[in-house]
């Protein structure tokens, strides 16, 4: 009898806690988070990588109790690339799902778009790859900035003339003319300035040309020491292996980012591609907490590759959730309030929003140099991340096995 | 001087390039008198063709059988099924015909998108990184070869069109519409063998472009722009204009990169265009008569 | 007398709107509707009414946004001055566009215009000390709430869509038609052709510029591959007018609504229902089909073209009366 009254009462208490479980779950509140992404149209490749970067970032805090025990429900908004598109994903995230924090923002030009609607509705934004300088210049109080802005890219590259290459006096700058062609190619002009590096050609181009030889006819007859080059993934291939049809010798190529830290790049650029160096954000091998992991576990659970942007959006997402996390109540000025506070590691780096020059709450990150050595991509400088040697100067063309 | 060489060189075998290119759209708007504003999109799907075949070991000029016939039976639908019914239907613009092949344009390049996504593809072969030097002045093999098939194309077309029975519609046709349909030419047929001809060419162009290029679903437009920029200055219909069309455009590009600056490469490509419109009307066949 | 009350009991509408409707997304979503009308009939104006067909309106509409925000950008005058000037500045590119391209016929003043879209676009790029490159003009709206743009696009698409009309119904209205349906007829009865194809020209750059000027303060940022964009404006302009009618005066009222509302649907997956029904079931086919549908707003612009050029080719204001038979006849059969 007694054994029968006890036992009907776990079985009740074990339906009841399911009930309540289930219950609980069912009405487990979310903590809804806007992110803004390109998800079709011709930038959707990077989309995809941030978008399941963030994925697997949230699913991650939520396994580990989510945000004081609501679990982060990441609505995406796609803005197919085009600001306008990407205003109006915005103000749909605000108005219509009342989000109290955004996040994302891949192009340049969407996401200087979309800040200043984040900014008008008081919404924070915490920007993870939009690099135009000027978003984090108009000392909008409601948005943040994880990566460097474009200016900044080629800080590493400064160092690295300073500490090594010190015999290249010329340059060549070749840009495309996007918003981040643009911006970076003004920095660049602005360190060669300070560095006494004299650019004796600057040719901005329109992305998608088929050939680069009347450049580059142009820049071999200028010698440089260096020819520097912001390209995107397709154009820097056609570049070096142009380059290398011409024989084009300077001491050093260097990618100002964008393409040429891409696999494809070295894919389709094949041999060219060697000995190329490239400024980059960021490699696995830094010391950051959970970079390695975050590159392998991406591999693992999509079977495809992943680079800086990804880890851009993978820190993003826990920058987030720790801001939630700490706010007062999750309302978007709360959140925004704990942002400002933000102190903290993640597998892009350390971040901290802070302000300096004309810049607002702004994350101030290193910059590295990579270079492409037998078909793999280095770390090679500041010395106490690099993966292998420089190799410096690279040898010319017809002098290679 | 080794510079203006260079440049010299390096425009001349991009125009090859350009006037195989041109030579469908000049062919098509020759005879119908509508700017095929898909033309481009055509070649796109022709490099897809050629990446998909080479995926499977298939080298990307052996290629050229499977995709001309491809193309020119897409040619033949799109005339047929898309374009031809429109000559009956009463509208206001005259234009309707060149409208549809926005939307047709349209259509293929979504339908690249879905099948291939929008990543770059490309191609890598043995010879596309190989270069031949005739002292300091160096010659891409490949872009060498396709100005050799281009000039061939040429050559085979002019003859066609000259001693052909179906060479000789195809010019009457351009010629006069109304008198070729009185002579007992079939100008419907025609029309429709026509845009099949004009896809089978730039078939051949995107073939020969996708080892030296990349391929992505919206490269389309800007190659139909410079299609009709070369029409325009070859005039319409002449196959030879077309050559010297192409090579004209890819001169001008190349020196105007060289010269005046990277950046002005499409600009200058524009000028042109509207130069040749304003006080060559006719291009060079109204110079050379062929 | 019942035909002239369609437009006024839609103009009560949208006029009453913003009173029951308080969705920014959804006013959003008007403005640009409204913004579409104003630029499809002005296209409307130049190619259906006087015949000739541009493929370059987006230089129009952008040199109307360039206009405010330069003058903010250099001058930090406030944009809206850029309303008033954006659409004057359109104008006299078009002036002179026209006195060169306009001898030419058909297809040929097409590609022209064409070539003067593109042409501009690639201007506005290069010179970056002007126009800021790439980088673009971002000026921050003046109103956080939608309700004000939303009346001064209303205002605009009125007073644009009347100025059409009375033209349209006057002399130079006439003449506009005559050069359509043959201009050397036209030329023969001592019509200026030339005079007559500018002055369309002129009211159409006029109106589209001021389009531009408006999107520049409502959106706040402009680069040139975005107002200058071939696709997104110079085709979209031509798409609304012929899905809409050409050659009507309320025709690409129509076509403008059909197009945001088609690009809206497929953008949002039919308003999240996919997206709805693959939570709802789990099911992954369905989530692949909401990324399809998210994809595929394009590929669904290209085959409403291609279907409306084939069956509807004056659009649905000018079929409308085939339209309204095939229904009938469909509606007591079955």
């Amino acid at each position: 009898m007694k054994g029968t009254v006890g036992k009907a009462f776990v079985v009740v208490a074990a339906i009841l806690s399911l009930v309540m479980a289930a219950s609980t779950g069912f009405a487990a509140e979310t903590v809804k988070v806007g992110v803004l992404l390109p998800l079709t149209g011709s930038q959707a490749k990077f989309g995809e990588i941030e978008k399941r970067s963030y994925e697997m970032a949230a699913e991650e805090i939520n396994a580990k109790g989510g945000v004081n025990g609501k679990k982060i429900e990441l609505l995406f908004e796609d803005d197919t690339g085009k600001p306008d598109v990407g205003r109006s994903g915005v103000e749909k995230l605000i108005s219509r799902e009342k989000v109290p924090v955004i996040t994302g923002g891949y192009s340049s030009s969407v996401t200087a778009a979309a800040a200043p609607v984040a900014q008008q509705f008081k919404v924070p934004f915490v920007i993870c790859t939009g690099s135009a300088d000027d978003i984090t210049e108009k000392g909008y109080d409601y948005i943040f900035r994880i990566n460097p802005p474009a200016s900044e890219y080629p800080n590493a590259v400064r160092s690295f003339l300073q500490g090594v290459a010190k015999d290249v006096k010329t340059a060549a700058l070749l840009y495309e003319n996007s918003a981040f062609g643009q911006s970076s190619s003004k920095s660049f002009e602005e360190d060669a300035k300070e560095l006494g590096l004299k650019i004796v050609v600057k040719e901005g181009y329109q992305a998608g040309a088929i050939d680069f030889k009347p450049i580059l006819t142009k820049v071999k007859a200028a010698n440089p020491d260096m020819v520097y080059m912001v390209s995107y993934v397709m154009d820097a291939s056609l570049l070096m292996r142009q380059s290398k049809e011409l024989r084009l010798n300077p001491k050093m190529f260097v990618g100002g980012g964008a393409g040429f830290t891409l696999p494809e790049f070295a894919k389709s650029a094949g041999d060219a591609s060697e000995g190329v160096y490239s400024a980059t954000l960021w490699v696995e091998t830094l010391p950051f907490p959970g970079a390695k992991e975050y590159l392998k576990n991406f591999q693992k659970k999509y079977g495809s590759e992943t680079e800086y942007h990804g880890a851009e959006a993978y820190a993003a997402m826990y920058v987030v959730a720790d801001a939630l996390k700490r706010a007062k109540s999750i309302s978007p000025k709360d959140v925004r309030d704990a942002l400002v506070k933000t102190d903290m590691k993640t597998a892009f780096g350390p971040v901290k929003f802070v302000s300096y020059g004309k810049k607002t709450q702004q994350n101030k990150l290193d910059t590295y140099m990579v270079q492409w050595q037998k078909g793999e991509l280095e770390a090679v400088w500041p010395k106490g991340v690099a993966t292998k040697n420089y190799i410096y100067p690279t040898p010319p063309w017809d002098k290679r096995k | 001087m080794d510079v203006f060489l260079q440049t010299l060189v390096a425009g001349i075998l991009k125009g090859g390039l350009y006037a195989l290119i041109g030579i469908g759209m000049t062919l098509i708007m020759g005879v119908m008198g509508i700017i095929n504003l898909a033309h481009g999109q055509l070649m796109m799907l022709a490099m897809y063709v050629t990446f998909v075949l080479n995926t499977m070991g298939v080298d990307p000029y052996l290629s050229l059988f499977v995709a001309m016939p491809l193309l020119f039976l897409l040619g033949i639908v799109i005339q047929k099924f898309l374009l031809n019914p429109l000559i009956k239907v009463e509208t206001i613009l005259p234009e309707n015909q060149v409208l549809m092949t926005v939307g047709i344009g349209m259509v293929l390049t979504e339908i690249a998108r879905f099948a291939f996504s929008s990543d770059y593809k490309y191609i890598t072969t043995k010879y596309a990184n190989q270069t031949f030097y005739f002292g300091n002045i160096s010659f891409s093999m490949a872009l060498t070869i396709a100005f050799g098939i281009a000039l061939a194309f040429t050559a085979a077309m002019f003859w066609f069109l000259l001693k052909t029975d179906l060479g000789r519609s195809i010019r009457a046709t351009a010629q006069d519409k109304d008198a070729a349909t009185l002579m007992g030419v079939n100008t419907g047929r025609i029309t429709v063998v026509t845009f099949g001809l004009g896809s089978a060419l730039v078939a051949a162009a995107g073939c020969l472009l996708a080892p030296v290029y990349y391929i992505f679903p919206d490269l389309g437009g800007p190659f139909t722009a410079k299609a009709f920029i070369i029409t325009i200055l070859g005039g319409l219909g002449s196959t030879v204009g077309a050559i010297f069309g192409g090579v004209t455009l890819g001169l001008a590009e190349s020196m105007g990169a060289t010269y005046f600056g990277m950046e002005y490469e499409d600009i200058v490509g524009l000028a042109i265009f509207i130069l040749v419109l304003l006080f060559l009307p006719g291009g060079f066949k109204r110079l050379t008569k062929v | 007398m019942k035909k002239n009350l369609y437009p006024l009991v839609l103009l009560a509408v949208l006029a009453l709107l913003p009173l029951a409707v308080k969705s920014n997304y959804f006013l959003h979503l008007m403005i640009l509707f409204l913004l579409w009308i104003v630029i499809g009939s002005s296209w409307n104006l130049l190619a259906g009414f006087t015949g000739q067909v541009s493929f370059g309106h987006a230089a129009f509409f952008g040199v109307g946004a360039y206009t405010a925000g330069l003058l903010f950008q250099h001058l930090q005058v406030s944009p809206w001055w850029g309303m008033a000037l954006g659409g004057i500045v359109a104008m006299l590119i078009g002036l002179p566009f026209g006195a060169i391209c306009f001898p030419l016929r058909g297809a040929y003043f097409a590609l022209a215009s064409l070539a003067l879209g593109e042409g501009i676009r690639h201007v506005a790029t290069i010179a970056e000390r002007f126009t800021g490159g790439m980088m673009g003009i971002m000026i921050m709206p003046t109103f956080t709430s939608k309700v004000p743009y939303y009346y001064i696009a209303l205002a605009l698409a009125i007073l644009s869509v009347l100025s059409i009309q009375v033209i349209t119904r006057s002399k130079p209205g006439y003449y506009f038609v005559s050069i359509r349906e043959d201009q050397d007829a036209a030329a023969s009865l001592g019509i200026n052709t030339t005079l007559y194809k500018n002055i369309s020209l002129s009211i159409s750059a006029f109106w589209t510029g001021m389009a531009g000027a408006l999107y520049m303060n409502y959106m706040g940022f402009i680069d040139p591959h975005v107002v200058f964009s071939l696709h997104d404006y110079s085709v979209m302009a031509i798409l609304v007018a012929i899905v809409g009618g050409v050659g009507t005066i309320y025709g690409p009222t129509v076509g403008a609504f059909i197009m945001v509302a088609f690009q809206e649907i497929f953008r949002t997956g039919f308003f999240g229902f996919f997206d709805y029904l693959a939570k709802a079931t789990g099911s992954s086919t369905f989530t692949t089909l909401s990324g399809a549908v998210h994809q595929a707003h394009v590929l669904g612009f290209g085959i409403l073209v291609i279907v409306v050029i084939l069956y509807l080719p004056n659009g649905v204001v000018g079929d409308w009366e085939k339209i309204k038979r095939n229904v009938f006849r469909i509606n007591p059969a079955g």
